[in-house]
């Protein structure tokens, strides 16, 4: 028999199987104990009742007149950071774009020099540059707009001069050979095939630049982050939920421009000479007007940043932050703080993973998709501020912080994935009498896994940067170390981290590549 | 009894009504073929007879389970379907699954949670998969992935998963249109002695006219969601099946002549891709 003659049947992914599953716990533990996960420390009665008194504190929202005076000025400040920011930061992009891009020319190279800057534009968190700014300028607006517009402009025009490289070259190709110069090549021959994709992704930009403007308010750059940063330091629960709400609806009305704009993007033109209708001639009318009366009403004195006194303090001041600390004593703490870091990401992205595949299952969905959409729309700064007082300072603060934040994000993203997954083989396997939950396992599962797995892995990729600067409200990393280092006016002792986060944030950058293209 | 079906009726919510006044009733152990037109309604009336649709109108028993409605309870439909085996058009099985996997999928509707969910981590019955894969020539594809078959591979690794799960009742939709002639009729008639050594009733609905003729005992001939006839295949007379075919002109598709029969690496990637996106 043939059977009989076969040796015996051993599974040969056994061996590999195990040997990864010994490999993520090895890996894992050192870094759920750098992490400084206590689970406990949750149902510590004494910070349950901290904790429990600040929430109680949340009702009734306050809606005091005068306080209600203050979050109206800093909800349009918010969105006045926010628009200027982008503004700046697209004016910005659009010339580095074309340096950088390799799209129409004739050989294609790309500009080293004009890359290696976006990289360090963008590598640097927009908080930190935020953080830098505001003891240049002092505190207020001016910090955040520069912050924003030099970081979105750096991934602004990373990204549109990719797009710009992505798609057909032939057009541009052959006008230049027909005489055209380079910069109208690209606008007849390029610029038609990419538009939508660059203006859903600047779209897209402008919703995050909302949340970023948020949350710079928590380093004294002005809008609803610094009330809310206030209100937190003074416990006020009442308060803390005002400024709250407003910021969800903020999120969700962003949130809903911006998907309506997309869909504008989606019409065909009018058979007009100009391809322009009433809404995009509403929109050329409405943008310059909203920059030009945001930036009236953040009153940044331009000229004074440009005075020479300014010029000389700005270099005095960045010179203070060079040669940087190498000493082997600050490199070892620096190197602490990058274990660290990693350490948060990876707890924070792990936790999330979980929680959200949980809230992406059950159907219906609707109860869960709100839940998971109110975790999305509040930024992890904001909840470590609210973990750090449940389970104190430090690391798993800002592991429960990212979690809470990145469950709402996976959670969306896995529910679409399974949404989209093929579904004839659960069905095939229910209509064979496996149970739900099984032909979900064997069948759906499958099918969804490889998009599972990419979004989780980019979503890593993302808290790597965050876990990096959770540490300003006190939730250990890096973030931590340069807080200190910057207050106590130890520059060269901050420049090292800086390096450090840019270093990591390219290092990112490198391994996410390299692991999107070995998933392939 | 294997089967009863009286008066049913299947209207789809668009209205349209794809099964209209169907008596059929099979014993155990029979082998019936399902031939006529596309668009016929032979995948609507195996899906009554699988459970996938209930009928708008009339009664279906199956098995000795009674009357089966919308409204019987889920723990004993589930039973029921353990005893029911399909095999599809386009495999439905996930690319990156492994084929040991696949094959003992047939089972969960009759393992405990326990080997289930263990079976995930290592698979528990290595002999019983190879066994089932042996069967249909592709012993050696047992740790293989599902991306790196062929579209008749793949197809084969579905009808392997049939004979693992072992059902009373197998119902086969154009089980080999993706397999050439020679492995086409192999496959049919591993199919029907499985069916005859078990004791098992078959269903199979094929596109191919010699290949319903010289293999199945009951022919049942469906048009336009009725049934035209139900006679033994030595009663199936040209004139019968000209008529059945008559909107498909002159000539009765065959296992040669399959018209939907695509050259085989084209055949191979639209049903690889249908089973693995």
């Amino acid at each position: 028999m043939l059977l009989s003659a076969a040796p015996a049947l051993r599974d040969p992914a056994a061996r590999p199987r195990l040997l990864g599953a010994l490999t993520a716990l090895v890996v894992l533990w050192p870094l759920f104990q750098a992490a400084e996960v206590k689970p406990a420390a949750l149902f510590d009665p004494a910070s349950l009742k901290v904790i429990g008194n600040f929430l109680a504190g949340f009702l009734p929202p306050e809606t005091g007149a005068e306080f209600l005076g203050y979050l109206g000025k800093a909800t349009l400040e918010t969105l006045a950071i926010a628009t200027v920011g982008m503004a700046l930061a697209f004016v910005l992009a659009v010339p580095l774009a074309y340096l950088a891009s390799a799209a129409g020319r004739e050989r294609p190279t790309q500009n080293p020099i004009t890359r290696g800057l976006l990289t360090l534009l963008r590598g640097i968190p927009e908080l930190v540059w935020a953080l830098v700014f505001v003891r240049v300028f002092g505190l207020g607006p001016a910090a955040g707009v520069l912050a924003l517009g030099l970081t979105y402009g750096g991934m602004l025009a990373k990204v549109y001069a990719e797009i710009l490289e992505s798609v057909d070259a032939t057009p541009a190709r052959a006008l230049r050979q027909s005489g055209a110069r380079r910069p109208l090549a690209i606008i007849y021959g390029l610029i038609p095939q990419a538009s939508k994709e660059l203006a859903s992704y600047t779209v897209y930009r402008w919703e995050c630049a909302i949340r970023a403007s948020v949350v710079m308010g928590f380093v004294g750059a002005g809008g609803l982050g610094q009330l809310m940063d206030q209100a937190m330091k003074m416990l006020n629960g009442g308060e803390a939920a005002s400024i709250l709400l407003t910021f969800m609806a903020l999120v969700f009305a962003a949130d809903a421009l911006s998907s309506g704009l997309r869909q504008g993007l989606e019409k065909p033109p009018a058979p007009r000479a100009s391809p322009f209708g009433w809404r995009s001639n509403a929109l050329l009318i409405a943008l310059p007007v909203t920059v030009i009366a945001s930036f009236r009403f953040l009153d940044i004195g331009i000229g004074e940043l440009f005075t020479l006194d300014a010029g000389r303090s700005i270099i005095g001041f960045v010179a203070e932050f060079f040669p940087p600390d190498l000493s082997a004593e600050w490199l070892q703490k620096v190197a602490k703080g990058i274990w660290e870091t990693l350490a948060i990401s990876v707890v924070g992205t792990l936790l999330a993973a979980v929680a959200g595949l949980l809230l992406a299952l059950p159907k219906p969905n609707a109860p869960f998709s709100f839940l998971l959409n109110t975790l999305r729309s509040v930024p992890e700064l904001v909840w470590a501020t609210i973990t750090a007082l449940a389970v104190g300072l430090g690391p798993f603060a800002g592991a429960l912080a990212l979690a809470l934040h990145t469950t709402g994000v996976l959670g969306r993203l896995y529910a679409e994935a399974l949404d989209n997954a093929p579904p004839a083989p659960g069905q095939a396997l229910r209509l064979a009498g496996a149970p739900g939950g099984f032909a979900f396992l064997y069948g759906t599962l499958p099918g969804a896994a490889p998009q599972l797995i990419a979004y989780t892995l980019y979503r890593w990729e993302m808290n790597i940067r965050m876990a990096a600067i959770l540490g300003f409200v006190g939730a250990g990393g890096l973030g931590q170390l340069l807080y200190f280092e910057l207050s106590l006016f130890h520059h060269a002792q901050a420049s090292t981290v800086i390096i450090a986060m840019l270093l990591l944030s390219i290092a990112v950058d490198q391994a996410s590549a390299i692991l999107r293209r070995a998933m392939r | 009894m294997s089967f009863r079906l009286a008066g049913v009726g299947l209207t789809h919510a668009n209205g349209f009504v794809a099964l209209e006044g169907i008596d059929l009733a099979a014993d155990q152990g029979e082998c019936i073929a399902l031939i006529g037109p596309s668009g016929a309604g032979k995948t609507s009336l195996l899906s009554v007879l699988g459970t996938a649709l209930a009928p708008t109108i009339g009664t279906v028993e199956i098995l000795d389970f009674g009357l089966f409605s919308r409204s019987t309870a889920t723990g004993a439909l589930r039973a029921l379907r353990a005893r029911i085996g399909s095999v599809h058009q386009a495999p439905p099985i996930p690319g990156r699954q492994r084929v040991v996997t696949a094959v003992l999928a047939g089972k969960l509707g009759q393992w405990p949670a326990w080997k289930a969910l263990a079976s995930l981590l290592y698979p528990l019955d290595l002999p019983g998969a190879r066994a089932a894969l042996e069967r249909v020539d592709l012993a050696d594809k047992l740790f293989a992935r599902c991306d790196q078959l062929s579209g008749g591979q793949l197809q084969r690794v579905g009808i392997a998963r049939v004979l693992y799960q072992q059902p009373d009742l197998i119902l086969a939709d154009e089980p080999v249109s993706a397999l050439d002639p020679a492995l086409a009729l192999a496959t049919i008639r591993l199919l029907i002695a499985d069916a005859t050594a078990r004791g098992a009733t078959l269903v199979a609905s094929l596109h191919a006219v010699d290949l319903a003729l010289g293999n199945f005992t009951r022919i049942v001939g469906i048009k336009a969601g009725r049934i035209a006839f139900d006679l033994p295949s030595g009663e199936v007379s040209q004139d019968l099946l000209h008529d059945l075919y008559a909107s498909e002109g002159q000539d009765l598709p065959t296992l040669a002549r399959e018209t939907r029969y695509q050259p085989r690496t084209a055949a191979n990637d639209a049903a690889t891709r249908a089973a693995c996106c």
